[in-house]
């Protein structure tokens, strides 16, 4: 607990004091007889001055989790034995959260006094927090002395980013063994009709088409197509990131990865995270809501971490990109060592698409003609780029947070198909 | 007039500075009255010292930042007694030092070291005051 003096204990002792030498000086008592009563009031609340203490302080907020744009609301608890009558109360919260009520609350508190404070917190940007740190500062009775001091009552909140509703995916080319719900293009048990042909021994008759049947005067069955899942891993890019005031790159990523992952798990698919930067985390794959909440808590951590050291691809599990999976790249491709990962991943076979978090509305043009070029320059190396990628068969699109991320899969999902017969 | 000015304007600002300015500015003024008047001790003194600390209390309560807690009337209440308690304390005090400087004493050696060590006391609890933090409000 600190102490320190308001200015009202320096205008009351400037005052006290140079009355009375003042009296001295001048030989006029008056000067003294005013600068008594000021002198006492210094006297009286220095010495009646103690140190405010509360008897117990407790925080709780009521959910732990929450998703942009929400509101948590958060209660403290104050007991006190002697009174303290006035105390200033500021909810300090971390960079991401905000009050939308009064902050800092100002009460007072009697004898054996109990106090319940209200606080809403909008969580205004994803991530991992501690909410329960506290500035208090309490002046004593003339308002001379001000005592100030912390409380720390972390409780910890995740604000998971907000996704956007999707209508389609992004499908792989191949599908897994296990049951999903996409048709792949191999013909098994299932219920996706896929073609009908003659009746060969072997055949379940339950499988027979009897209209075919009887238009054909021989046994004719029907082919299914089976539903199958699909095995997808979300690459996040945290080399570099494109920032400006509130919103980066990084956050878009973050909200497209989360938006990806909640409707791929939904669709039974298992997802995987590869978060590839100064530092390197990855999720094998898997499915169901606790992968769902597995790498939600993991986008959280997301950050970037400054490294020079060379990166790439092998430092990876091989597991964390198992065979045949779509890997969707979500990358600024700002960093060399990321397009070269990305690259090196499309070599070894992969189904790759990158969705290209465009960091150029994070970087207006400059004023004058020599940053304008720079900045053309730039643009015409981030097109080349994408050139080189569409080369390799790896489709990029370019999305920023005023288009929708289902406009940027369609442009993927078009590509996909263009690839495939340039392949042929 | 100056002082008035600054008390006027701290208080509409509610800036804590003006106030500050203000209130020194009376003091300085009454005591530059006091030093070109006559020699008579004003009997009076106590009044206007107690109404001086009551304008200085009241200048700081009014720029107070307004909080509901504090209107209940148990509240204010005891905030009330509290400034009058130290004006009536204060003007009891002014009176005491009034009356002493009426009083026939005769100067002397001890008297004079009452008033240095008076003076030194006054100079430390001003020296003390100063080394504490000042927090802005």
């Amino acid at each position: 607990m600190t102490r320190s003096a308001t200015p009202k204990l320096g205008a009351y002792t400037a005052l006290a004091g140079v009355g009375l030498l003042a009296a001295l000086v001048v030989g006029r008592p008056e000067l003294a007889a005013l600068a008594a009563p000021f002198a006492l009031v210094l006297v009286a609340g220095l010495s009646l001055a103690s140190e405010p203490e509360l008897e117990r302080a407790t925080f709780a907020i009521d959910r732990e989790r929450a998703l942009e744009d929400e509101t948590v609301d958060a209660t403290l608890i104050l007991r006190t034995e002697r009174p303290i009558g006035r105390l200033e109360l500021l909810l300090d919260l971390p960079e991401g959260l905000e009050t939308t009520g009064d902050n800092p609350r100002i009460v007072g508190l009697d004898w054996d006094a109990r106090q319940e404070l209200d606080f809403t917190v909008r969580c205004a940007r994803w991530g991992g927090y501690a909410v329960g740190d506290f500035v208090l500062r309490s002046p004593e009775v003339f308002g001379l002395l001000v005592h100030e001091w912390r409380l720390e009552q972390r409780q910890p909140l995740r604000v998971y980013p907000r996704g956007e509703a999707l209508q389609r995916l992004l499908r792989p080319v191949e599908t897994q063994a296990f049951a999903g719900i996409q048709v792949p293009r191999a013909r098994g048990e299932g219920i996706e009709f896929a073609d009908v042909r003659p009746f060969v021994p072997g055949d379940r008759v339950r499988r027979v088409n009897w209209r075919a049947t009887a238009r054909r005067g021989e046994p004719w069955v029907t082919e299914t197509h089976p539903e199958r899942n699909s095995d997808v891993v979300i690459f996040l890019d945290t080399f570099l990131e494109a920032r400006q005031r509130d919103e980066g790159t990084l956050d878009l990523a973050v909200s497209a990865a989360a938006s990806l992952v909640t409707h791929y798990l939904r669709e039974k698919d298992r997802v995987g995270l590869v978060s590839f930067g100064g530092v390197i985390n990855w999720l094998h794959i898997s499915s169901g809501t606790v992968q769902l909440y597995r790498i939600l808590d993991s986008l959280l951590d997301a950050e970037i971490f400054l490294s020079y050291a060379w990166k790439d691809i092998d430092l990876l599990p091989v597991r964390a990109l198992p065979p045949q999976a779509l890997v969707i790249a979500l990358s600024p491709l700002l960093d060399e060592r990321a397009v070269r990962t990305l690259l090196d991943v499309r070599a070894r076979g992969f189904d790759l698409a990158v969705v290209e978090i465009s960091p150029v509305p994070f970087a207006p043009a400059g004023r004058d003609e020599l940053d304008k070029l720079a900045r053309r320059l730039w643009l015409l190396r981030r097109e080349a780029l994408r050139s080189r990628y569409l080369r390799l068969g790896v489709p990029v699109v370019e999305w920023d947070a005023d288009v929708p991320l289902q406009s940027a899969l369609e442009e993927v999902r078009r590509f996909k198909r263009h690839a495939r017969f340039v392949r042929a | 007039m100056a002082g008035l000015l600054w008390l006027a304007i701290g208080l509409v600002m509610r800036w804590n500075a003006a106030l500050i300015a203000g209130i020194l500015s009376l003091g300085a003024e009454q005591a530059v009255r006091l030093a070109t008047g006559s020699g008579k001790v004003d009997p009076w003194m106590p009044v206007y010292a107690a109404g001086f600390l009551l304008a200085a209390e009241l200048a700081w309560w009014s720029i107070e930042p307004r909080v509901p807690a504090w209107s209940e009337l148990e509240v204010l209440g005891r905030r009330l007694l509290a400034i009058a308690t130290c004006c009536v304390g204060g003007a009891l005090l002014a009176a005491l030092v009034v009356l002493a400087a009426g009083a026939p004493l005769h100067g002397g050696f001890a008297l004079e070291l009452v008033g240095v060590v008076a003076a030194v006391a006054a100079v430390a609890v001003v020296a003390a005051v100063a080394r504490l933090p000042v927090r802005a409000e």
